[in-house]
């Protein structure tokens, strides 16, 4: 088990943004649907370190991310890619991705072939030695996929990974996440439901900050099925018929 | 996702020019980019690499917004100036300058303010607080070396010559919190800067001339004590992140 | 653009240049080298031939034989590899010892046998009527009235193929066995 969390729950003043969330995955790709707001990326920062929860129990990649010298490993074999990445303007595309490469405690002996492994992976090649300030919002998001990758992680955490990619790239992106996917454990938190669905082995519907469906994408395309719920597509439809019987369960609680 | 692999070049009318099987040619193209791609680190990145123990921290400290070229030069240059001015004026402007400029160059050293990476760079294994720590104490000791130079070749007495590096730790310490508080670089040197002057003026108020605040030997523990609440401001800051989900 | 304009790029430090001529030229120089060497020196050997093309495009006289050049750097590299690592690395059962002439530099004479590989190319893709001529006649040894048999052409046809089949030969192995391909 990469990831193995229990009851994490993460409050901010008086709201709660996670409120006891209970995940173990292992090696495969792992949907993390939900509306805007629902605290998938808060549980995404929790897992890539960034945010210590409130409370609760999390392990990640077999160590415990509170204290410093497992933190410091568990980084060096993380890939995370914030739903927001700034760039910086001035540096190419190769030096951006090295940047990060170092900073992930890559040997320097191997930091080259590193970085110009994840650029050719996201198909930048022609784009290594030209500045971040030319490329368009695709481009970035497919350099922020470089850097989240180029240290081989074991653990990859992608937020909202395929916006501004055109389909053709969303399909190259589809199999680049079924490969990642054979040796780590990929999360991939997204609102665009059909886009991930495919590629998922495993998928969890987050809202107000609860996990209300978690099972296979063929299960969530199963409970859309003769629910009359919205949706053009059939994992859509399951999302909708899930979010919505999880919204009148709590309605009916209040 | 490209395939170098296809084998045919477009055009070529020479079907058995493809690549054999067992080639790796997208492993051969990797290892060519990377010597093609690969950035050379520099002599003074190299050593502090050696020195800090850390090619990635030494990466962070060399890149550095006021540590490049550009700043340091501007930064000398204002100096420089005020040693001339100072020789024709008999005003220490070195020393009434230093402790801003130095300021300046904190809140534009770390921080969301000025890295728009910042979030990420948090995940990184290289701490941001150990890149804080390094940037931090690399732009205050250039700036000091520098100032002291500068001061040293405008000639004024002793006491103005060192006395006003206990102030700019204060000063800089501000722009670092606030800077760090506000997630702004701008808000750092306005606060570093603001501050500065703030105390110059009462200075002059109370005692006489604007240079008390960098004379009165009655300062050093209150400059010294606010620096270090600043700090722990700055540490506490750099630890919360906000934001929702 | 063409293969002159690449490697003129090249020399003026534009990779993506590089890559363009790694994905048009790599593969039949990759296809060649595996005659000599085995796979895992074949990247090798490929890798540091485009690292020497990036190094020295400057070096290169346009003259629309920029298969050639790169050709000649890979054997350069290649014969480099062989001499550090020994003849074994080159992986071939024989070694050709042509007519009455010492073996020579094994080396020399593994990128010899890929040389006139290479020119045999030249005379067209296999079933070619000449290349057929050169096969028959020279790589198999058979008499001109069993060539002309087996093609179904007379026997005059046979020599003059053969003659031209030589000619071309000639030509390639002095140009320095250029191009890919040859056919036109």
């Amino acid at each position: 088990m990469n990831v193995d969390i229990t009851d994490l729950t993460r409050r901010f003043g008086r709201t709660q943004a996670v409120a006891g969330v209970s995940l173990q995955a292992g090696a495969g790709v792992f949907g993390l649907l939900g509306p805007n707001g629902a605290g998938k990326t808060s549980l995404l920062r929790m897992m890539a370190t960034v945010l210590p929860p409130t409370s609760g129990r999390m392990r990640l990649l077999d160590r415990d991310p509170r204290s410093y010298a497992p933190r410091r490993e568990i980084r060096r074999r993380l890939g995370y890619l914030p739903q927001n990445l700034g760039y910086y303007p001035g540096f190419t595309v190769a030096e951006f991705v090295e940047y990060f490469a170092l900073l992930k405690d890559i040997p320097p002996g191997q930091v080259a072939r590193a970085v110009a492994a994840s650029i050719e992976h996201v198909d930048l090649g022609d784009k290594a030695r030209t500045k971040l300030r030319t490329l368009s919002g695709g481009m970035l998001r497919r350099v922020g996929i470089a850097q989240a990758i180029v240290n081989g992680p074991e653990l990859l955490l992608l937020d909202e990974p395929t916006a501004g990619l055109d389909p053709e790239q969303r399909v190259s992106f589809r199999a680049l996440l079924r490969d990642l996917g054979q040796r780590a454990t990929v999360i991939v938190s997204t609102h665009l439901v059909e886009d991930v669905g495919a590629a998922c082995t495993e998928v969890a519907l987050m809202d107000a900050g609860k996990i209300v469906f978690h099972g296979t994408p063929d299960e969530l395309t199963a409970r859309g099925e003769g629910s009359g719920a919205a949706g053009d597509a059939p994992l859509e439809r399951g999302y909708s018929a899930v979010l919505a019987a999880a919204r009148s369960v709590t309605a009916a609680r209040s | 996702m490209s395939d170098m692999n296809a084998g045919l070049p477009p055009g070529a009318s020479a079907p058995w020019a493809t690549a054999p099987p067992d080639v790796d040619l997208g492993r051969v193209w990797t290892g060519v980019a990377a010597q093609v791609w690969r950035r050379d680190p520099g002599r003074v990145e190299r050593l502090a690499g050696r020195l800090l123990r850390s090619p990635g921290l030494a990466r962070a400290l060399v890149a550095t917004p006021s540590l490049l070229l550009g700043w340091i030069i501007a930064t000398a240059v204002v100096l420089a100036v005020g040693v001339v001015a100072t020789l024709g004026t008999g005003t220490p402007y070195v020393a009434l300058c230093a402790p801003a400029l130095a300021a300046a160059g904190i809140a534009y050293a770390y921080g969301p303010g000025i890295d728009p990476a910042f979030e990420l760079s948090r995940t990184m294994a290289v701490g941001d607080r150990m890149v804080l720590l390094v940037r931090t104490l690399a732009v205050f000791g250039l700036n000091a070396a520098l100032g002291l130079a500068a001061s040293a070749a405008s000639g004024v007495a002793a006491a103005l010559t060192f006395g006003w590096l206990v102030p700019m730790t204060a000063a800089c310490a501000i722009a670092l919190a606030a800077a760090t508080l506000a997630r702004s670089a701008n808000v750092g040197v306005a606060a570093g800067i603001a501050g500065w002057v703030i105390m110059l003026l009462a200075g002059r108020a109370t005692l006489g001339q604007y240079t008390a605040a960098i004379t009165d030997a009655a300062l050093v523990f209150p400059y010294l004590l606010f620096a270090a609440c600043c700090c722990a401001v700055a540490l506490f800051a750099s630890r919360i992140s906000r934001g929702t989900s | 653009m063409d293969d002159d304009g690449l490697v003129a790029r090249v020399a003026a430090g534009d990779d993506t240049a590089l890559r363009e001529l790694f994905s048009r030229h790599a593969p039949w120089l990759a296809a060649r080298l595996r005659a000599v060497l085995p796979a895992a020196e074949v990247e090798d050997v490929l890798q540091e031939t485009f690292l020497a093309v990036w190094r020295g495009a400057g070096r290169y006289r346009p003259a629309g034989a920029a298969g050639g050049w790169l050709w000649g750097i890979a054997r350069r590299q290649a014969a480099l590899l062989l001499r550090r690592r020994g003849p074994a690395a080159a992986g071939l059962p024989d070694v050709v010892t042509a007519g009455g002439r010492e073996a020579g530099d094994p080396a020399e004479v593994a990128l010899a046998r890929a040389d006139l590989a290479a020119a045999v190319a030249a005379l067209g893709p296999p079933g070619a009527p000449d290349r057929e001529v050169w096969r028959l006649l020279y790589e198999e040894d058979r008499p001109v009235a069993e060539v002309a048999v087996l093609l179904g052409v007379p026997p005059g046809t046979v020599k003059s193929r053969a003659h031209r089949a030589r000619r071309l030969l000639r030509a390639a192995l002095r140009g320095g066995a250029a191009a890919e391909g040859g056919s036109r």
